[in-house]
């Protein structure tokens, strides 16, 4: 092989994780940070009080923690569980929705007319297929408000391929639940997609925080890691990467793996003339985690509580102390609750204190004496959360995860994948890209030669 | 720039590619823990290779880690009659037979055996085998060769790659559960297959991934992963691919019943979702009824051709 120049654009997680294959298969790689440190959104942040905050939930297995060379450094999660409130009650996931006869009546119904067939993969709008695999009570009284919550779009404009985030079937559920019983340990449910779920692979959180992986991945690659180093310019020739202009100096290289969220690539990008716009036209939710500090542990039904119905402003409310006690002091726990929202709406614009009453005062239904345990709150506002797959770009959605369309220039990462992935996905999925890369499939600079 | 956090007992670990394909492009099966001996805290990820098959640790620990993931009570060095009474009788029968087979329809003087631990198999060849024969071990570690000194066996200290034994100079080699450990199994076969006279014949014994019992457990708790001891795992069709690749060619290929990889799949899932310890320790190498059932089981597979060890007679070209 060709002693080849990479730039890996950004030090998270996809990043760090192609750059080591690139170099381990003889590239010559060089990863461009724009900040001063590693991990992008991998983070952990702790306050003086002793709470520890993730930018948005990390979810890690311990096959992630081993494939990286950490898991002495992690923690085992023992539980981990989902339920949804409505109507004043808790139905745990799945048995507690399977205990309420009409959901069961329409999902059987829909699949005895014959609508349900999954492996030919979903096709049409979020809102058909939801109500043809779920049954319409369920699609419409749970899974399509929280769809439309989370996304900010109808469910009828949406693509049926937000679907496949749920993979997992109620037999295959219940069989993985029991594991975690037998085996004292939160097996992961529903989490990766790239790799097959057992009762081998569960839950496990780093004693210090997210970051522990990408500083592990930094760590084989010194000084190939450029801190301070923002890309401000992709330069492409004859529809293939050439070069990049890194803090003001022009560099050549033979490709780019971009993390970049990929609605930017036709901005960073010169030369491309208009193959990359179709990109710019993608959409991410933005999103409010109201982060509440509350005395007591165990004040919700479980982990995480979905809330579809329409009195509440928020969606999903998280006690991640359940799962992984040492993220908040004894006595104490952290309650984070998810508000989608649009730059400059009504919640955005909210001041801290002021979402932290109106959670307060939505959550009192399911914790009477939410306000006497209230000591503080900490919003975390970002603007891009999760991708929203439009049915009106589907086909470029689509397009997007076979290539760019550039040769040399590879979009990697949640962001630049534009994709509803954890990190475990993140990790297997860049691997896989860079494997394809390396071949001399997507992407590659040497299927143009 | 980084700060790790390592806990007491972490291994300093490396990344490794398949051996055979020289390539990374492999998919993860397994993640498990040294469930056996408990020498570190760590888990342990296998992969298996897309193009060849061959499953191994990646990434693994470090060469300079071994002391730590070979404790002082580890099996191979004290597999003794007194300790393991009438299942060490009932393996030792069987063991010669298996291992007298490598010498049939040979002139045979001189027999190298590579990682003979503590020269279990040497001496059944003295026992068992032609008195005139000249009988030699390669091995690494300083206990286990004391115990093989001890029986009165010649011992080299060291690799057989690392070594300079004459070259042409041994008619069989055996290589009896041995390859599975080592970090480069094909400079190990090639530095072998110098040592052989040409037409001489290599024996090599490993653990079969194309069993029933890897199907089973693959996804933990395998016996035959031994995390995180053994690196390199073969089939059928990677231990060919090995072959080819280090200049040997195959006289035969097969299996063998072993009870001890089911007999450890079934403790360590056990023991790893917190059974008691007199349930655990219904399995174990000295426990003999769980064994007994097992090696009928694996008996079973055998016949089909996927027992628990596969056993591959090599050959140097003349």
């Amino acid at each position: 092989m060709s002693a080849r120049r990479v730039a890996v654009l950004g030090a998270g997680i996809a990043g760090l994780t192609a750059a080591p294959e690139l170099r381990r298969n003889g590239v010559d790689v060089t990863v461009y940070e724009a900040s001063n440190r590693v991990a992008g959104l991998a983070t952990s942040h702790h306050d003086e009080d002793g709470f520890a905050y993730d930018t948005g939930a990390h979810f890690i297995t311990n096959r992630l923690a081993a494939a990286i060379g950490v898991s002495a450094s992690c923690l085992t999660v023992r539980r981990y569980g989902e339920a949804v409130w409505m109507r004043g009650r808790s139905y745990g996931y799945p048995n507690g929705l399977l205990a309420v006869p009409r959901y069961v009546a329409s999902a059987l119904s829909s699949r005895a007319r014959g609508h349900a067939r999954r492996d030919a993969g979903p096709k049409g709008s979020a809102a058909e297929w939801f109500r043809r695999t779920y049954g319409a009570a369920l699609a419409d009284e749970i899974a399509l408000p929280l769809l439309e919550e989370w996304s900010g779009a109808p469910a009828e404009e949406l693509s049926a391929a937000v679907g496949d985030k749920i993979p997992t079937g109620i037999a295959e559920t219940i069989g993985l639940r029991l594991a975690t019983r037998l085996s004292h340990r939160a097996v992961a449910i529903g989490y990766c997609r790239e790799q097959p779920q057992s009762a081998a692979v569960y839950h496990v959180y780093p004693e210090h925080g997210v970051s522990t992986l990408c500083e592990r991945l930094a760590d084989d690659l010194g000084d190939a890691i450029r801190v301070d180093s923002p890309v401000q310019r992709i330069f492409v020739d004859d529809d293939r990467v050439v070069g990049l202009r890194v803090a003001d100096v022009d560099v050549d290289v033979d490709a780019a793996f971009s993390t970049a969220p990929v609605n930017v690539l036709p901005h960073l990008v010169d030369g491309a003339a208009d193959a990359l716009d179709r990109f710019g036209r993608f959409r991410f939710r933005p999103m409010l985690f109201v982060n509440l500090k509350l005395r007591g542990r165990d004040l919700v039904p479980d982990v995480v509580v979905w809330t579809p119905e329409e009195r509440f402003d928020f969606f999903r409310i998280t006690e991640a102390p359940l799962s992984m006690p040492w993220l908040a002091p004894d006595g104490y726990t952290m309650l984070s609750v998810d508000i989608g929202a649009e730059v400059g709406d009504r919640h955005w614009e909210m001041g801290d204190d002021e979402l932290a009453e109106l959670c307060l005062d939505q959550l009192t239904d399911l914790i009477p004496d939410v306000r006497a345990r209230f000591v503080g709150a900490r919003v975390v506002r970002t603007k891009i959360a999760y991708p929203v797959f439009r049915l009106d770009y589907e086909a470029d959605r689509q397009a997007l995860e076979q290539s760019t369309g550039v040769d040399g220039l590879v979009s990697i990462g949640r962001n630049g994948e534009f994709a509803h992935v954890l990190m475990e996905d993140v990790y297997w999925r860049t691997l896989r890209k860079t494997r394809r890369f390396l071949a001399g499939g997507i992407g590659s600079p040497q299927l143009a030669a | 720039m980084t700060t790790l956090h390592p806990r007491a007992g972490a291994l300093e670990l490396e990344r490794t590619r398949c051996c055979i394909c020289e390539t990374t492009d492999a998919d993860p099966i397994a993640v498990g823990e040294d469930f056996e001996y408990r020498t570190s805290a760590d888990s342990f990820l296998a992969v298996q290779c897309r193009r060849c098959g061959l499953v191994y640790l990646d990434p693994r620990p470090t060469t300079d880690e071994l002391p730590q993931i070979y404790p002082d009570n580890y099996h191979a060095f004290s597999f003794s009659e007194e300790r393991f009474g009438l299942v060490y009788k009932v393996r030792s029968r069987l063991e010669a037979r298996r291992v007298l087979a490598a010498t049939k329809g040979l002139d045979v003087r001189d027999i190298v055996d590579i990682g003979c631990g503590d020269g279990f198999h040497l001496d059944l060849l003295r026992s068992y085998g032609n008195p005139a024969w000249n009988l030699v071990g390669v091995d690494l570690d300083k206990r286990a060769i004391e115990a093989a000194r001890a029986r009165g066996i010649t011992v080299h200290e060291g690799t057989v790659e690392s070594l300079d034994l004459p070259a042409a100079s041994f008619d069989v080699a055996l290589m009896i559960q041995t390859i599975e450990h080592v970090s480069d199994p094909p400079a190990v076969l090639r530095a072998t297959r110098e040592l052989l006279r040409p037409g001489g014949r290599l024996l090599l014994v490993t653990d079969n991934t194309d069993s029933l019992d890897f199907r089973l457990f693959r996804r933990r708790h395998w016996g035959g992963y031994h995390f995180p001891r053994h690196w390199n795992l073969f089939n059928p069709s990677s231990m060919r691919a090995l072959a080819a690749k280090t200049g040997f060619e195959v006289e035969s290929l097969s299996t063998m019943v072993s009870p001890v990889n089911w007999t450890y799949s079934v403790r360590n899932l056990l023991d790893d979702w917190g059974a008691s310890r007199k349930v655990v320790d219904r399995f174990s190498l000295e426990a003999a009824p769980a064994l007994a059932a097992f090696t009928a089981f694996d008996a079973l597979h055998n016949l089909a051709g996927r027992g628990a060890l596969l056993r591959v007679f090599l050959r140097r070209p003349a």
